[in-house]
């Protein structure tokens, strides 16, 4: 049997302003995951840090330590690798005052 | 070719004792032909988010299907007591809504037919509320529910898109229902972009919902919010008459006399399609999960 991988959509379309996250995915299963964060329409204000979040419930969040700014450009895109997450992964950024992004989150998972 | 009712009957009993020496498959009561056995513990199976029609851009899709999000492989974990496993092996499909009053959210596994016979149906499935508050919470879900979508082979002389679609209606406005519910009728279609060459149609809205004849039912839901039991559901479609024949959940055996689906006039790219969907929708501003443990889908031979 060959390992299994999969790819999930984590937030399509949605447009991020003040404090914005995807909704918690469950991988437990997975030994490592990639983020990817495309930009479908250009940002709006100043760069933005997102940061992933693990957490033990899928309600309770915690920072898992990687950050990286939410691409600008239309069709940038900006990547986290994780691995040691346990079983809950989420996006999360803060966007500052009158800042927005509209973005396409998708997992890549793989056992 | 000569038949011979005594060898049909070995066959049939032959195939009936090998089912129910098979793990994973004696619980279910399958046609004699397997089209699918999904068991989730090995993945994911072909289940995929329902994802709506779009043109151009993301924004025309219908706010109904903007909302749909990926199904996940969980160990049901809760925060009181771990992972609380499937009904075999470790992992249920989940499929999970936003915690948006009235949010619902649907997977979908995507096949055609060979041949317009009957098929089977079956399912074992659970559903909770997510667990946020030490209540018990059995009115937060508003629905869970299955659909068929359906649609004639291209030669067929008058043919039809059809699309039965059950759902049990657990609560709504905060009361509890406790009923199954189908709909029929038609649905509307609005034109997606400005090329018209696509369009949309959200078939499940809260409105239009039908009561099932005699389908009050009071299901297992358990004591608190993280304890979960596994329901069976069954039913029966005959492709040929594309007529329901046949719906049970665990004891109950619904009459389909008076039951009828969503039909439409066939569309242009979606002959022989044989999908099969399962939804959940939330009552409150909590998320509502759906957990599915295995599926068997069977048909005639």
């Amino acid at each position: 049997m060959l390992p299994e991988s999969h790819t999930a959509v984590i937030a399509r379309n949605e447009t991020w302003r003040g404090q914005s996250a995807s909704e918690g995915y469950e991988a437990g299963w997975a030994r490592e995951a990639v983020f990817f964060v495309r930009a479908l329409k250009p940002s709006i204000g100043p760069v933005c840090p997102a940061e992933v979040e693990i957490s033990p419930d899928g309600i309770h969040w915690i920072a898992e330590g990687t950050s990286f700014d939410l691409p600008r450009r239309q069709g940038d895109i900006a990547v986290a690798r994780i691995s040691h997450f346990g079983n809950w992964l989420r996006v999360r950024a803060d966007m500052v005052e009158g800042a927005e992004a509209t973005v396409l989150i998708t997992l890549h998972l793989k056992a | 070719m000569t038949e011979n009712p005594l060898a049909h009957e070995q066959a049939d009993a032959l195939r009936q004792a090998m089912m129910l020496a098979t793990p994973g498959l004696s619980r279910f009561d399958p046609l004699p032909r397997l089209i699918s056995h999904d068991d989730f513990s090995t993945g994911y199976c072909g289940w995929s988010q329902l994802v709506g029609n779009y043109e151009n851009t993301l924004d025309t899709m219908l706010p109904g299907y903007a909302q749909h999000s990926s199904p996940m492989l969980s160990t049901l974990g809760h925060w009181d007591a771990g992972s609380h496993g499937a009904m075999s092996g470790s992992y249920a499909l989940k499929i999970a809504t936003r915690p948006k009053r009235g949010a619902q959210n649907v997977v979908i596994k995507r096949l055609t037919f060979r041949k317009p016979v009957p098929i089977r149906f079956e399912a074992y499935v659970t559903y909770k509320p997510e667990a946020t508050e030490l209540k018990l919470g059995d009115q937060d879900l508003r629905s869970f529910g299955f659909l068929f979508d359906l649609q004639h082979g291209d030669t067929h002389p008058d043919p039809e898109r059809v699309m039965p679609h059950f759902r049990f209606l657990n609560a709504h406005g905060g009361e509890r229902r406790e009923c199954w519910q189908f709909k029929n009728g038609r649905t509307e279609f609005v034109e997606i972009g400005n090329e018209s060459k696509t369009r949309s149609h959200y078939h499940l809205a809260d409105e239009g919902w039908l009561p099932l004849p005699g389908g009050n039912q009071r299901l297992c839901y358990n004591e608190i919010a993280t304890k979960v039991n596994w329901t069976y559901l069954c039913f029966d479609f005959d492709l040929s008459t594309m007529q329901p024949l046949k719906f049970q959940c665990n004891d109950r055996v619904f009459d389909m006399t008076e039951v009828d689906s969503i039909r439409m006039p066939a569309m242009h790219n979606l002959w022989n399609m044989l999908n099969f969907a399962f939804f959940v929708e939330t009552d409150t501003d909590k998320r509502a999960f759906l957990y599915v443990d295995s599926v068997c889908i069977s048909g005639g031979l």
